[in-house]
């Protein structure tokens, strides 16, 4: 882990070649845009497969043995011959899943946790209020439907995060990025959400708004977009959609401070660092890596999540109806 | 007389040059040699209100007070009505008397297109040469717009499918695959999914867009309409577009009947 971490602190000014290939030497440079930035411009899908925390087993051990890579492959060919059933069996509980088919699969990697610092890949110890706040909210839906706002954020359409945003879900992995001279946007499909990063070094706004996505403020170092975020919620988890560091629940506080680090590696790749910061959650910063890998066929698509969300007003219906019938 | 037919003659010629110079308004370029329409934008009028001429008139919940009202304004439409077929005028009129409930920018859903680009919020062109992105503060909405070669609608959608191309210093974005469930306005202005929007968009100074669009819906239209306004920057130093993600705002409207008691 050591290696690695090294090796991303010294290849970062410079052009690095992608994680997968990190002893590679030959130095490749990325494109520019007409006004001269690095271009990131693109479609960047996440893939799933890599796990938010590394297996305790692995110790600090970043990539897997030939053995437990054939494992994921095996794992992954399995999953995908599963996408080949369009529709459930007929004795199978109405699930509230997606079916099998739909879920974007990616080429499964060696990467053995989207964590790398701490060095042994897993989450630092949190604060004793933190574990309060995490007892108090699950990640997933516990069941409980008296209002609207039982619900979590991810199933009420209402955000994913500025960092549950690009981490690799089931399916709508789009992450855009479009770039204009002083800004750089970053798209993501699910939810249909955007942040516009200002390249022109503007203070925060003021500390009394806070925003889900946070407030961006980015500068190029080196080939590197380095981007700053202060001014969030404290309603946002950093972890899949939002609502989960790992599959526990909990929240990010006001305090964070996100420091994301996006690097074309090749042509195909983008190395997304992200640093989370928070104090007031986790006793010291911890940081994940996801590449994003180039996809220009990826149909980027309209996600009408609010629009369509028959789910939150089926789910409050029914439980009042379930009430119905115990009275 | 003389002098005054000169002077006359002169005042004319005067107005001839200023008019030739707000024609031969020349934007900044953009990398690739087009308009530069990167900024933030806002409409200044009620066309969110109601597309036609309109009174000032109380809002739909007299709890609000003067705050909920709607402020008069001039039709932004080019013939000043819009080209109701008789049963669509019928549905408009049902849509405005439940406009409270049923207005989709009440249930902050996706704006869809032209409404979208004068609702009360700003919104940031962002434009590469790769293509060019619409950044609605209103309800996280947003559309890229394709410069490449128009390819048919994949499905109907709130935003719609967007295409454009350069006419000189005008961007044409022709929008179809749109859904027909968002309106035009507050007063239940509305069309169908045969809805084809033909946008125009052009600096006309330094701190304006001229935006216009041509509207087509044979199913709810006797002919295409156009809209037509200008758009103004949002000046302000540091000016940006802020969070309006107002789901939460129209939860109890949309749910609070299915609340436990």
């Amino acid at each position: 882990m050591r290696r690695l971490l090294i090796f991303v602190a010294l290849a970062l000014p410079f052009a690095p070649a992608s994680f997968a290939q990190q002893t590679a030497t030959k130095v490749w440079t990325p494109p520019k845009t007409a006004w001269g930035d690095p271009d990131l411009q693109g479609i960047w899908p996440g893939n799933m497969g890599v796990p938010m925390e590394r297996p305790k087993g692995l110790g600090e051990r970043t990539e897997l043995t030939d053995q437990e890579f054939a494992q994921r492959v095996a794992q992954a060919q399995r999953a995908s011959a599963a996408d080949a059933v369009e529709f459930a069996p007929k004795d199978e509980r109405i699930g509230i899943g997606p079916p099998s088919y739909w879920t974007e699969r990616g080429k499964p990697t060696r990467q053995a946790s989207l964590i790398i610092d701490p060095p042994d890949g897993r989450l630092p110890p949190m604060t004793p209020e933190a574990k309060a706040i995490q007892a108090k909210t699950p990640a997933e839906w516990a069941g409980k439907a008296n209002s609207y706002d039982d619900v979590n954020l991810y199933y009420r359409c209402i955000t994913r995060g500025a960092v549950g945003s690009i981490i690799p879900v089931v399916y709508n992995n789009g992450n855009q990025i479009i770039q204009a001279p002083g800004y750089v946007v970053i798209r993501n499909e699910m939810i249909h959400e955007t942040r516009v990063i200002p390249l022109d070094g503007r203070p925060h706004v003021g500390s009394n708004i806070h925003m889900y996505l946070g407030d961006s403020r980015g500068h190029f170092e080196g080939n590197t977009l380095v981007i700053e975020t202060t001014n969030f919620t404290n309603k946002t988890s950093i972890g899949s959609n939002g609502v989960a560091y790992n599959g526990q629940g909990g929240r990010n506080s006001e305090a964070l401070r996100l420091v994301e680090r996006l690097t074309r590696v090749d042509d195909d790749t983008v190395n997304y660092q992200a640093t989370i910061d928070d104090p007031k959650t986790w006793t010291k910063p911890w940081t994940i890596l996801i590449p994003l890998k180039r996809d220009d066929k990826y149909q980027f698509l309209e996600y009408a999540c609010h629009e369509g969300n028959y789910a939150l007003k089926d789910i409050l219906q029914g439980a009042r109806k379930q009430e119905e019938l115990q009275r | 007389m003389r002098s005054f037919s000169i002077g006359l003659r002169t005042a004319a010629l005067l107005l001839l040059v200023v008019a030739a110079q707000a024609q031969a308004y020349r934007a900044p370029r953009s990398a690739d040699g087009h308009a530069d329409l990167n900024g933030i934008w806002q409409a200044l009028n009620t066309a969110n209100w109601d597309l036609e001429d309109h009174s000032p008139a109380p809002g739909t919940m007299w709890e609000t007070g003067a705050i909920g009202a709607v402020p008069a304004g001039q039709s932004v439409v080019e013939s000043g009505e819009i080209p109701y077929l008789p049963v669509a005028l019928e549905k408009k009129k049902n849509n405005f008397a439940s406009r409270r409930t049923n207005d989709p920018e009440a249930k902050c859903y996706m704006p869809g297109i032209p409404r979208a680009n004068y609702m009360p919020y700003p919104f940031q062109i962002v434009q590469s040469p790769k293509g060019i992105l619409f950044v609605y503060e209103y309800a996280s909405a947003n559309r890229f717009v394709n410069m490449g070669k128009p390819e048919e609608a994949g499905s109907d959608t709130w935003m719609g499918t967007n295409y454009g191309h350069w006419e000189g210093e005008t961007l044409v974005v022709d929008v179809t695959g749109l859904n027909g469930l968002a309106w035009f306005d507050r007063a239940g202005d509305f069309a169908s999914d045969k809805l084809h929007v033909v946008e125009r968009w052009t600096r006309s100074d330094r701190d304006h867009l001229q935006y216009d669009a041509t509207i087509e819906d044979p199913s709810v239209f006797s002919r295409p309409w156009k809209i037509s306004m200008p758009l103004y920057r949002r000046v302000e130093k540091n000016a940006q577009i802020l969070e309006f993600k107002c789901v939460e705002f129209a939860e109890e409207l949309l749910y609070g009947q299915y609340k436990k008691k």
